[in-house]
């Protein structure tokens, strides 16, 4: 059986229930890796040169354990997924970079996704990921209608529960779910929600726990992914007109719908030298300090990013926020 | 309506000529000077790259002069670039300024006919073309210029015949004009009393567009390089860039897109900006050039890919990587290209020995 190997970082979180019943389907083996460690981030960023973003960086490393454990690795291409809206050069020439950077790597699986080409390229492309494995056309039409399907039924599953994407995972593949998710919401003392991008939030090394440490401190969190589609978009529209990155939405839609719904604090995670967020971020502090209702911090995370400094800042936020609510109840009584 | 567009290397020249040609107030932003940057630095995201905070220093510096209007190009993909005139607009309406944003978003047509308000297209055309003709003949001056500067024999002279012949195309009035300038400043440059080096070098420079052409941004490293006696070979230029000549893009003979194709067995897709250009540069001319220098503003997205991916080109060019950024100190430049061009003689001369 052939083994894929799938890198747990930058697309994985959006896209992992996508390509594993693809594969799965097309009777191949999926060999995820473990989540991110010290060692791997050390490895990735040996690699590259040092103004690499944070999560290139650390694909690397997911790459790097990889290399000797699967037959191929599957990096795609994921160059536009709407009409006109482009991904970030670092998503564009990933397969190509980590070719340069990893030589020993494993054959690497690569296929553009590029909407803007037309259907009938983009199914090309399908087609021709699956003649590694099969053929059959029709076997492989079969497998990439029953990832689609996959793919829409992981969304549902986000965006109705409330959930986060490894939660999602987690249930899809069929782990107990942990109870986590109940305990807290009895005694929140405050609704925070957090903006930037799911390889940032929910990569618990390099954002140190930060959402586990919100919960432990009873709080709500809110995620991008507890968003729908059109919430996203309708946010994205007002704070920006249309949106210029493929995966923006999650920062700029997110912050702008959660910053007129009433959380009592926005977050936003960006990894140091991000292009998109440079800007991104910038828009969505702006119209915070424009509507004055909501406060907002902006963190940057980077690989010498120490926990000492997150939880430090993470507390003071709180704290300022406590102390708010706090206030307007006194004064409203 | 005074019209107004940050700097890059020269192309105010070709776009106050096309302004004028159709009568349309401009405004030229004061050249890029220390003050520029910082007024772009201090209202600028901390993080985003050089070329937004100096554009931005320059609409702020030409809104104070009296535009009314700001012409930038935008909605090209991938890279920040194209998102520059939104996030720009957003910072100017904040600091209180009152003014149009122009960009190409809803195609190039639009903001021509936005901008020239009811001029026949004919005119318009004839326009376009005389502003272009002068960033063309530009180009060939610069050409020139770069050849020269590497073996002029009274030093700084060269640089003083490009500085008049830029100004004497920027006040040709008409296309004789221009060609009368063109000939008389090529004749000069030909004619200009040389020496030359021991050892000559052709050193390439590429790499993102705005640093590698904007004099202010790159410190005048062409002219560096070219004290050094190195000649300059710089394919990235905006005469290049505007030229439209059909049989050579439908052939494929244009520097762009040669070097895309040099570049396809180690970057097989278009990264935006110019980063694939950057990679296929380092093979491209493995045989013609002695070095190449690659320049890019802090954090630029396609070149950082670029970078990451040239040093697995085993065959290709020695690479000088300049990074630059508002801190950047001219000093420093000037030290790594001292070491670079040292670097490329001491090979060269090495080669030439094994070879006699």
């Amino acid at each position: 059986m052939i083994r894929i190997g799938i890198p747990r970082a930058l697309l994985y979180y959006e896209y992992y229930p996508v390509w594993k019943r693809f594969f799965e389907e097309l009777g191949a083996e999926v060999v995820v890796s473990p989540p991110t460690t010290q060692d791997m981030m050390v490895s990735g960023s040996s690699r590259v040169v040092a103004d690499t973003c944070l999560p290139v960086k650390v694909f690397l490393g997911h790459v790097l354990y990889l290399v000797g454990k699967c037959d191929y690795i599957f990096i795609p291409a994921i160059r536009s997924v709407k009409s006109k809206v482009y991904n970030c050069s670092k998503f564009l020439g990933l397969p190509d970079m980590t070719n340069a950077v990893i030589p020993e790597s494993p054959p690497i699986l690569d296929m553009d996704v590029d909407v803007n080409k037309g259907k009938r390229k983009l199914y090309q492309a399908i087609y021709q990921l699956g003649r590694h494995f099969t053929w059959n056309p029709f076997k492989v039409r079969q497998a990439s209608l029953a990832a689609w399907q996959a793919h829409l039924n992981y969304h549902e599953l986000m965006s109705s529960h409330n959930l986060t994407p490894p939660q999602a995972i987690e249930i899809i593949s069929g782990i107990p779910e942990a109870e986590a998710n109940s305990s807290y919401l009895s005694s929140t003392r405050a609704t925070i929600a957090i903006i930037g991008h799911p390889y940032l939030l929910y990569d618990e090394h390099i954002n140190h726990r930060f959402i586990s440490r919100l919960e432990q401190a009873h709080n709500r969190v809110l995620t991008p992914e507890m968003l729908s589609a059109e919430e996203l978009q309708l946010a994205t529209a007002r704070l920006v007109g249309r949106a210029y990155w493929t995966y923006e939405e999650e920062v700029v839609g997110a912050g702008g719908h959660y910053l007129q719904n009433g959380v009592d604090g926005i977050i936003g995670i960006m990894a140091f030298g991000c292009g998109p967020d440079s800007l991104m971020m910038d828009m969505v502090r702006r119209q915070a300090s424009r509507l004055k209702t909501t406060p907002f911090m902006s963190l940057t995370l980077e690989e010498h990013t120490a926990e000492a400094g997150i939880v430090t800042r993470l507390e003071a936020f709180l704290d300022m926020i406590y102390r708010k609510r706090r206030i307007q109840a006194e004064s409203c009584r | 309506m005074q019209v107004t567009f940050p700097h890059m290397g020269y192309i105010y020249v070709g776009i106050a000529a096309m302004a004028k040609w159709l009568n349309v107030g401009v405004v030229v932003p004061p050249p890029t000077s220390q003050r520029t940057l910082s007024l772009g630095v201090k209202y600028s995201p901390e993080m985003v790259c050089l070329p937004f905070k100096l554009s931005l220093g320059n609409m702020i510096e030409a809104l104070e002069s009296g535009a009314d209007t700001i012409i930038m190009p935008g909605g090209l993909y991938g890279c920040r670039f194209g998102y520059y005139h939104k996030a720009q607009e957003a910072i100017l309406r904040e600091l209180g300024y009152d003014f149009e944003m122009v960009s190409q978003e809803l195609g190039i047509m639009h903001m021509v006919k936005r901008i020239t308000r009811g001029t026949p297209l004919r005119e318009v055309i004839t326009g376009l073309r005389f502003g272009l003709t002068k960033m063309n003949v530009l180009h060939e001056l610069e050409q020139m210029v770069h050849k020269k500067r590497a073996v002029e024999r009274d030093r700084g002279e060269v640089s003083r015949i490009h500085r008049d012949g830029t100004k004497a195309i920027e006040n040709a009035a008409d296309h004789q004009e221009l060609k009368r300038v063109r000939q008389e400043y090529l004749q000069t440059l030909k004619n200009l009393p040389t020496v030359s080096p021991p050892i000559p070098l052709k050193i390439g420079i590429t790499g993102e567009f705005f640093i590698a052409i904007d004099p202010f941004a790159n410190m005048d490293m062409d002219v560096e390089l070219g004290r050094l006696g190195a000649e300059v070979c710089r394919p990235l230029s905006v005469g290049e860039w505007i030229r439209f000549t059909p049989v050579p893009i439908i052939l494929g003979l244009r520097e762009k897109d040669r070097s895309h194709k040099a570049a396809m067995p180690y970057l097989s897709r278009n990264v935006f900006g110019d980063g694939w250009q950057s990679v296929g540069e380092k093979v491209l001319h493995a045989r013609d050039w002695d070095g190449l220098v690659h320049v890019e503003p802090f954090g630029c997205l396609p070149e950082t890919m670029a970078r990451n991916i040239m040093p697995s080109i085993k065959d290709g060019l020695p690479v000088l990587n300049l990074i630059f950024d508002e801190h950047t100190a001219k000093a420093g430049v000037i030290n790594r290209l001292e070491a670079f061009v040292d670097m490329l003689r001491k090979k060269k001369r090495r080669q030439v020995k094994v070879c006699v």
